[in-house]
């Protein structure tokens, strides 16, 4: 009995701190943004601060607002998320279950464009959208960032519809349902848990990207992980304000993690206990 | 100078860049340069600014409180010229990676862009950039008489000059200085070090980590602008010369005596996380007593004369860079220059030309200094004359004693235009050489094999 509290103990002991490690820059990303600048850098570091939001309402309604940024950002990535769904639903299901000349060149070749390393293909991607016109569009980065993000959510889908069984595909069928509407009603229902970890996955890596926005936005299209930079200027580092803008930035991704936790939860357990291979 | 007592409004003037336009922004400034709108000055050059009316530039800037003082004239040159300029601004590191890009695939996006002065020779090689002597002499582009091209300041027209042709226009500079804390040094009847040794010996005096304060502090964080900033003129005191017979060397006996020193008061002197400052946390530093010495830009007297958050206002004094073993004094000769993107078709490349003649102008100059209207004046004038002018020295002045005549005989006497190597090849030169003193700085090599190492990797770019 006591051995088990022991160990339970230990354990408790342990994953705070490992919880602490990792939630220390947030927690001091949180407290930055609520103090001044003097207080930003006085030592010993101030836990007890009158707090203020100077900060938030200079990065918010200030002259260098970010929150066109932020918009930036949001559709950015929603238009990323949305298009890239629409897209890797179907062919996730197609690589999982059609038989159709070239499927395997078919997946190899979507994993392929995750094999360059970004920075390689930078240049050729700013060349291409510069011809045609789309530098600093919303439609350009968008396209360029659908060149990772559908790779990746196809091969995340694919893994959760090979394991629907297929017994209740073909019931489906036997009751007379078409391929489509099967797809609909009875499969994309069992892989709920799986799209919304694609949501939320792509989601997240279109709201975080820094290095092709750099190089592709312009003073139309650009996201506030680019905008933020200007807090770190040649002159100085403006921590509170730094931080206040890491912080609202960080706030839409908090939210939608809290409204998919459910399902996150459940889609990796998922995943985790999948068997064999493709049938 | 010593009377100098600053109250919230006069620091805030002469103050903080960025802390600045995040609160007041755009809006002042712009309302600044409305007020200010006489054209007279520019039209007494006898060209004709019109000339190429109707084109519009894309010009790309850091973010910073000089290029936004510019920003804000910008009206004034679209109704001088007719010319409409779009600026964009990047921060500093990708900025050369993103004119790199526009260079090489001749997509003319920017038609100038603020340019690093180690990069004119990266672009001159592979011709992306324009010389603009052709522009300077051209009688119907550029009166002479009134620009005044002589007026720039020597180093840093030579900074920007390969082979004698001249690649890009500064437009804002700086020099490294000495900035000692002088209640800490009179405390101890110590006086600004007139050599490297005494440097090191200043520092020795005053480090009482106990109490919370180190004896002195130098950028360590890797980067070619960064250690690599720094670096160099502790090199070229030793006597340092990058071309020994015709091949670029970074090793050898001055070498390590350079780095051995750099070594040396970093980690005996200097607070132990300094290894990864850039200027800004040695500033920040600084100005919360922690630092009693900095070697830097001298540019970041407005960062600890800055009323919000600095304690140490009222006891800043600077003096020049300390003499090295050679005697000699190097002080950077850095600066943000304007040059013309070689990709454009000729009209626009006159209207960048009108442009960056605009922006480099004493008149120009002046209105973005003491004459700006705005909160934030620039103190990094690329003109000589207004380094003389009464009302631009007393806007200096209020940054702590002696701050004006270090910083002009840095500029006229310890500049040196072999500062840093200026080839092609210095992006890749300039890592390789941040990653050694970084090893060496954190102990992780020694001084003699970190530079060998670099000496054996930076061969073989040079043969390429």
């Amino acid at each position: 009995m006591t051995a088990k509290r022991l160990r339970v103990a230990a354990l408790l002991a342990i994953s705070f701190v490992f919880l602490l490690a990792w939630a220390f820059p947030i927690i001091w990303s949180v407290l930055n943004s609520l103090k001044t600048d003097s207080d930003v850098l006085a030592y010993p570091p101030k836990l007890v601060f009158s707090p203020t939001l100077d900060a938030y309402r200079d990065v918010l309604f200030g002259s260098g607002s970010i929150l066109p940024n932020l918009v930036s950002s949001i559709i950015i990535s929603v238009g990323t998320t949305v298009v890239t769904m629409l897209m890797a639903v179907p062919a996730a299901y197609a690589l999982a279950r059609l038989r159709f000349r070239g499927k395997k060149f078919a997946g190899f070749y979507v994993l392929a464009t995750q094999m360059l390393p970004p920075v390689g293909i930078i240049i050729p991607y700013f060349l291409v959208l510069r011809n045609i016109g789309w530098i600093d569009t919303y439609q350009g980065i968008i396209l360029i960032y659908l060149s990772f993000s559908l790779p990746f959510a196809i091969w995340l889908l694919v893994s959760y519809f090979e394991d629907v069984p297929f017994e209740m595909e073909e019931a489906a069928y036997l009751d007379g349902a078409s391929r489509l509407r099967t797809l609909w009603r009875i499969i994309i229902p069992q892989v709920r848990g799986g799209i919304a970890v694609t949501v939320v996955f792509v989601f997240l890596n279109a709201w975080n990207e820094f290095l092709f926005a750099v190089v592709l936005s312009g003073n139309t299209v650009r996201p506030v992980t680019v905008a933020m930079f200007n807090f770190v200027s040649v002159e100085q580092t403006l921590w509170a304000k730094l931080a206040a803008v890491s912080v609202l930035a960080m706030l839409p991704v908090v939210v939608l993690g809290v409204v998919a936790q459910k399902h996150i939860v459940k889609g990796l357990t998922v995943g985790a206990v999948k068997g064999g291979g493709r049938r | 100078m010593t009377s100098f007592k600053p109250t919230r409004r006069t620091l805030l003037k002469t103050g903080t860049a960025a802390a600045a336009l995040a609160t007041f922004g755009p809006a002042v400034l712009r309302r600044a340069a409305a007020q200010d709108a006489d054209l007279a000055p520019y039209k007494s050059a006898s060209i004709d600014w019109q000339q190429a009316s109707g084109e519009t530039i894309t010009v790309a800037v850091i973010p910073a409180s000089y290029f936004e003082n510019l920003i804000a004239l910008a009206p004034q040159f679209k109704a001088l010229s007719g010319i409409d300029v779009r600026f964009e601004k990047i921060p500093p590191a990708q900025i050369r990676q993103k004119s790199v890009i526009d260079l090489t695939s001749k997509t003319g996006t920017y038609a100038t862009h603020a340019a690093d002065p180690m990069y004119y020779a990266l672009y001159a090689a592979n011709k992306w950039v324009e010389p603009l002597d052709a522009y300077l002499s051209d009688k119907s582009l550029t009166d002479s008489s009134w620009f005044k091209f002589d007026d720039i300041i020597p180093a840093w027209r030579s900074a920007n000059g390969i082979d004698g042709k001249l690649y890009g226009m500064p437009y804002d500079g700086e020099v490294t200085i000495q900035v000692y804390r002088k209640d800490l040094y009179d405390a101890r009847g110590l006086k600004p070090a007139d050599t490297l040794e005494a440097y090191m010996s200043n520092a020795a005096a005053l480090n009482t980590p106990n109490d919370r304060v180190w004896g002195a502090a130098l950028r360590g964080v890797a980067g070619a602008g960064q250690n690599m900033y720094i670096y160099p003129s502790i090199f070229r005191e030793f006597g340092g010369d990058w071309m020994k017979g015709g091949k670029l060397t970074v090793n050898g006996p001055e070498a390590e005596a350079a780095l051995a020193w750099y070594v040396d008061i970093m980690r005996k002197y200097a607070p132990t996380a300094a290894a990864n400052w850039n200027w800004p946390d040695i500033a920040d530093a600084f100005s919360q007593g922690t630092v009693a010495s900095y070697i830097d830009a001298h540019s970041s007297a407005s960062v600890i004369n800055n009323a919000e958050k600095s304690k140490v206002i009222g006891k800043i004094a600077y003096a020049r860079w300390p003499k090295g073993p050679s005697g000699k004094r190097t002080t950077s000769i850095w600066n943000w220059g304007f040059p013309i993107n070689a990709a454009l078709p000729e009209k626009r490349r006159k209207a960048t030309w009108l442009f960056i003649q605009w922006a480099a102008s004493a008149e120009t100059q002046a209105r973005t200094a003491h004459r700006f209207a705005g909160l934030t004046k620039r103190s990094g004038v690329n003109r000589t004359s207004i380094w003389r002018d009464p009302d631009y020295i007393k806007l200096m002045n209020g940054f702590g004693e002696n701050f004006v005549e270090a910083a002009m005989q840095a500029l006229q006497d310890d500049t040196d235009v072999d500062w840093r190597p200026r080839v092609p090849q210095w992006p890749a030169i300039g890592d390789t050489m941040a990653t050694a003193i970084q090893s060496a700085l954190s102990g992780q090599a020694t001084v003699k094999a970190a530079l060998d190492d670099a000496q054996r990797r930076i061969e073989p770019m040079m043969r390429g």
